[in-house]
């Protein structure tokens, strides 16, 4: 009875509806962008690459998103699931919240059976406002901060080194240390070696993409370096699972 | 196009991303609150108020101070279209931003130009509108794909894809600049074995080990042993 009617057809149509808007809106920023780097000079080559680069970099990991989808339908029916997962929600977060908002309500989890619509409307409104923080900040600082952070180049070309650029590969650098500190830590503490193991089978075959984009200028190759790392580094995960079993 | 009128005409660009933005921003959240309220009149039966100020408190004094350093730390990376665009659509770390700082990678802009803006306003564009086809297309075709993905030998590929996300891109970064990383991966790989609680939290551990990072890098570049 619960799982007919958070999987009802109207459900559906709402996210289809919502889904569908989004979607627009995102051809709209591609191609007003598209055009603003034509106008601006860029090569239409570039533009091509960097979105079918993007493509091919988005796919395997949506395949991941996708195994969320069916995660997360068992409990809250499949057009919610759809919805988080298309857009504002991560993989990471939705699990977490709807367990957190779900003993929050006084269940034992999302999947406790005596979950009924009513619960479903509360975890689903809880799951919504909790994520809103990203969004809110663009609507309401995005402009300010982006004034603030970001330097108008110099017309004249006399730019200092900047850095900017540095800064961005430091954050990054640190995202990546923190994900890659937690694989090592699962090892260390849970002797779980997999998650280490396929970053490290991953980092492998991204060095070997590395020697022949840069040292062999291959450079086309980097379209497809991550995506294809990726790939390799969850074979490798399967494989050594079924030896470790 | 002169470097001024090339300025000029970005900012005409950028001032039109934020109209849309926002527009669109509003509109979204809206049409995801509307959903709840849509199921509840469905079947006449509303959210508990008590139930949602309890589970909002919970998650809210976790996520709000995530999302507000999120926004702090990859704004800048994003430019304008690409911020509205990725905070909107979500799978954030663990896909909007290597993916855009992947395309920034192969079509070498340097950060803070119009040109990377435009870059990672078209990937994240791409990224998004990617994954909503392939969910989509995954949600028609569920049953019969539930049984090939969810076969349990190919669930550790599955359990393991954002570490071999981050494997791939960690080798990247950190052989672009080893001076930066070792710091943050030590003192991270330390906390996470001292205080194991945080092994599953990496998106509260991404806050330090971003920031340590940035301080590193903002040192050796003053001291002029990186460049920029």
């Amino acid at each position: 009875m619960y799982l007919d009617q958070v999987n009802s057809f109207a459900l559906y149509l709402v996210v289809g509806i919502i889904l569908f808007f989004i979607l627009c809106m995102c051809t709209v920023f591609m191609v007003k962008s598209y055009r603003a780097g034509i106008a601006i000079g860029m090569d239409k080559k570039l533009l091509k690459r960097s979105i079918t680069s993007s493509i091919t970099f988005t796919a395997v990991p949506s395949i991941s998103i996708l195994l969320g989808v069916i995660a997360l339908s068992g409990s809250l029916g499949i057009p919610l699931s759809w919805l988080r997962l298309s857009v504002i929600g991560a993989l990471q977060y939705e699990l977490n919240v709807a367990e957190i908002a779900a003993t929050a309500i006084g269940y034992s989890g999302i999947n406790d059976i005596k979950m009924g619509i009513q619960s479903f409307s509360t975890i689903s409104l809880v799951m919504t406002t909790g994520i809103l923080g990203g969004p809110l900040c663009c609507m309401f600082f995005l402009k300010k901060y982006l004034k603030k952070v970001q330097k108008t180049p110099k017309p004249d070309g006399t730019n200092k080194p900047s850095y900017s650029t540095v800064a961005v590969t430091a954050m990054f650098i640190g995202l990546c240390s923190a994900y890659i500190s937690s694989y090592i830590g699962t090892a260390a503490v849970h002797q779980d070696f997999i998650p280490l193991f396929t970053a490290f089978f991953a980092a492998v075959a991204m060095a070997i993409f590395e020697y022949f984009t840069v040292v062999k200028k291959q450079a086309w190759l980097d379209n497809f370096s991550v995506a294809t790392s990726m790939l390799l580094a969850m074979a490798a995960a399967v494989i050594i699972s079924g030896v470790i079993k | 196009m002169t470097e001024q009128e090339k300025i000029q005409y970005f900012n005409k660009i950028n001032r039109q991303f934020h109209l849309i933005g926002k527009a669109m921003t509003i509109i979204a959240i809206a049409a995801m609150i509307s959903f709840s309220v849509f199921a509840a009149i469905l079947y006449n039966v509303w959210p508990s108020l008590k139930g949602f100020l309890a589970g909002f408190a919970n998650v809210a004094v976790i996520y709000y101070p995530v999302a507000i350093a999120e926004f702090l730390i990859f704004a800048p990376m994003l430019g304008t279209g690409g911020s509205y665009l990725a905070f909107l659509t979500g799978n954030l770390t663990n896909l909007k931003i290597p993916c855009a700082m992947n395309a920034r990678d192969i079509a070498k802009v340097e950060a803070g130009t119009p040109e990377n803006e435009i870059i990672s306003t078209l990937s994240i564009s791409a990224s998004a509108i990617t994954t909503m086809l392939i969910i989509f297309a995954g949600v028609l075709l569920l049953s019969p794909l539930r049984h090939i993905l969810a076969e349990p030998v190919l669930a550790p590929a599955f359990d393991n894809v954002v570490a071999a996300l981050f494997g791939a891109l960690g080798l990247k970064y950190f052989i672009k600049q080893p001076k930066i990383a070792i710091v943050p991966l030590v003192l991270l790989t330390l906390l996470c074995i001292l205080v194991p609680s945080m092994i599953s939290q990496t998106s509260i551990l991404i806050i330090p080990a971003g920031l340590i990072a940035l301080g590193i890098g903002y040192v050796l570049f003053k001291k002029e042993k990186i460049k920029g």
